[in-house]
């Protein structure tokens, strides 16, 4: 047998070429080379990825929440807050196809949702699904205790209004965001929002939160807002013009009430009204803030302002004795009263609301530009500042536009356009001797300073021919107040239809009470009252005096009427208390 | 040297312990801390429910009513009442 040692093997006689090594020990260097260069790209420059998805591992991004501001009336009185609720989210992808049908049952009676539509929601291709949003804490815990994989609870805050539909369109209300929609709640929206803050914490394996790293945020509650409104004066103020409304058939209504020292509006009420904690099925109609929103033809109202402008003049007096007649022949359409008089003076053409009257005073003594110029220092024509959305200007026409026949008509409110809550701004001048003041919806006390703009005498003298229309013989008996004097002037314009003038009939009310001492300005307008009276005598001078007595009585204004005011200095307590066995009641003054 | 050694170890142990033990205080206190802000909350909410729960029983529409109806109160007149002015 022919035997090959092993050393000797022809194999190993073969020599391989050098550049094979060679390329074996440069390809493993070189992998090794790449394997270094992605261990040290992880590690430094390209590491941010890593360091992300290991800090969402362990860190949580939570919401600080803040909460809405709330919104208080003069006396502090809560009339708006937010509350905490939850929102129910379901996450589709988490919620098993098969749930138990019985919970399904549960959950759908909980959220106050039929069982089929909780299904659709359930079956829906998004990943969350709001199924309720502002659902109250307590059922928010039923539906936790139910247990349902991929039902989760979300904190929010759901906004109450107490005063309800009284306050309604002063207040407004937010969305289910939490963002304002109409009134103060719109128009303070930069105040009173809420700005959540947010901080970053460390989370175990578990989801608790166990240490913070930084707060990134801090949270900003809304600031608070106090207004002038008094909660019991608007509550009055609304009733008596839904009660009007009502009595009267009428379309609508609103009431202003003004604190002619500081200038704060104290009631603002307007009907028909919404319940801002249930906005479902809301109208245009009821939404509308008629005092501030609507233009009218003031009508009679008016009147005051035109004479005020004579009697400043000097070219009247109060006792001045005119001729009147059944018709004044001013362009196509001749001028008539309701009531044709032979001969009025001054006081009574205020008293019995005499459109010849008014119109002869102002073509025969005063221009277009005169009338102009007083209007506008009053505010017609110019959108009040007080901050509230959609408050409108009206319209008075340049004079230069004006022919005789606008002018006589605009003496006596019509051709001329203004809100209600202009008029009874125009009505402060009365109030505080011939001074216009700012007016302010929010909180601000102390007595205001305006600008005159009539004299002290003219405003005194208005404001005794304005007390008779409320006497006897007056358009307003119907006005008078017990233990009050007051005095206004009533309106009833026709409403513009189309071009012309239809049928119906706005009935107005403004004045001002007591007479001694004027405190506040009330302005009431009824619109379309039908069945029955339409004048503004009969309609509007009844909500006008409701409204005086209540708010005077709730301010503590003591009367200026009664003959039963006694000096504690002449008797003693015990007489006090023995002089008047009828008297249940004793107001303090001061 | 060995014995400084020793000693050394000793002291990194304890050091290394009270870091544990003051991690965890840590952790414990914030977890009470937590607490303490999520009961403030609650609290708050619920100073905020009350808030608007007694404003919901002294609305004037409740307490008119209640005057009226169940009190028999009646408003108050001019004509019953005697005013009194202080001395000046």
């Amino acid at each position: 047998m022919r035997t090959v040692g092993f050393s000797t093997t022809p194999n190993l006689v073969l020599r391989l070429p050098m550049w094979r090594s060679r390329l074996m020990l440069f390809l493993l260097f070189f992998v090794f080379m790449l394997l270094l260069l992605r261990a040290f790209w992880i590690q430094g420059p390209g590491n941010a990825f890593y360091e992300a998805k290991g800090v969402r591992g362990t860190q949580r991004e939570l919401e600080l929440p803040a909460s809405r501001g709330k919104i208080l009336d003069r006396n502090g009185q809560v009339i708006a807050t937010s509350l905490e609720a939850k929102s129910v989210i379901a996450y589709n992808d988490t919620v098993p196809d098969d749930l138990a049908a019985d919970k399904v049952k549960k959950l759908a009676g909980l959220l106050q949702i039929s069982e089929a539509e909780l299904r659709k929601k359930l079956k829906d291709d998004r990943k969350q699904v709001f199924l309720k949003r502002q659902v109250d804490p307590e059922i928010a815990l039923q539906i936790k205790q139910l247990e349902i994989p991929g039902i989760g609870l979300n904190n929010e805050y759901r906004r109450f209004y107490p005063e309800g539909e009284a306050m309604a369109h002063v207040v407004g209300f937010t969305n289910v965001e939490d963002k304002g929609q109409e009134g103060m709640e719109l128009s303070r929206e930069r105040e009173l929002a809420a700005h959540p803050g947010q901080r970053r914490v460390v989370i175990d394996r578990l989801g608790r939160v166990v240490e913070d790293i930084a707060i990134e945020q801090l949270p900003q509650n809304g600031k608070d807002l106090q207004l002038s409104i008094d909660s019991k004066i608007q509550y009055l103020a609304y009733n008596a013009v839904k009660s009007a409304v009502e009595q009267h058939h009428a379309k609508a209504g609103g009431a202003v009430v003004l604190d002619t020292q500081t200038g704060e509006i104290l009631a603002l009420a307007n009907y028909p009204s919404y319940n801002p904690n249930d906005r479902r099925n809301l109208s245009g109609e009821q939404l509308r803030n008629r005092v501030l929103t609507d233009t009218f033809e003031p009508g009679s109202t008016m009147k005051p302002l035109t004479i005020s402008i004579a009697l400043e003049k000097g070219v009247v007096k109060p006792n001045t004795n005119m001729v009147i007649g059944a018709k004044y022949l001013v362009g196509p359409k001749p001028i008539t009263d309701s009531h044709p008089f032979a001969n009025l003076t001054v006081s009574q053409v205020i008293q019995k609301s005499s459109n010849i009257g008014t119109a002869k005073i102002a073509l025969n003594n005063l221009s277009a530009e005169e009338m102009w110029d007083f209007y506008t220092s009053v505010g017609l024509g110019q959108a009040p500042k007080i901050g509230f959305p959609g408050a409108v200007a009206g319209t008075v026409h340049p004079f230069k536009k004006w022919v005789p026949t606008d002018q006589a008509r605009i003496a006596f409110g019509y051709g001329i356009s203004a809100s209600l809550f202009q008029v009874a701004r125009a009505y402060t001048i009365f109030a505080r001797d011939g001074e216009l003041i700012p007016l302010t919806i929010e909180r601000s006390p102390g007595v205001k300073n305006g600008t005159q703009v009539l004299s002290a005498k003219t405003a005194i003298e208005m404001r005794e021919m304005m007390e008779t229309v409320t006497e006897t013989g007056g358009t307003a008996v119907k006005a008078q107040t017990e233990g009050y004097r007051v005095g206004g002037k009533t309106g009833t314009a026709h409403k513009l239809v189309g071009k012309g003038y239809g049928n119906s009939y706005r009935a107005y009310f403004a004045g001002l009470a007591p007479i001694s001492a004027p405190r506040i300005v009330v302005a009431v307008m009824i619109d379309e009252p039908t069945g029955g009276s339409h004048y503004g005598g009969d309609v509007a001078a009844p909500v006008f005096s409701t409204i005086v007595g209540e708010t005077l009585r709730a301010l503590n204004v003591a009367p200026d009427t009664r003959p039963n005011l006694m000096a504690l200095d002449d008797k003693s307590p015990t007489e006090v208390r023995t002089a008047n066995v009828q008297t249940q009641h004793v107001v303090l003054k001061r | 040297m060995n014995r400084a050694t020793l000693t050394l170890l000793a002291l990194l142990l304890l050091c290394a312990l009270s870091l544990v033990a003051a991690q965890q205080r840590a952790r414990q206190l914030f977890i009470a801390q937590e607490r303490a802000q999520i009961e403030e909350r609650k609290l708050n909410q619920e100073w905020l429910r009350l808030e608007y729960e007694q404003r919901n029983l002294s609305k004037s529409a409740r307490i008119r009513s209640i005057a009226r109806n169940q009190l028999h109160m009646a408003p108050i007149s001019p004509e019953r009442t005697l005013y009194i002015k202080e001395a000046p």
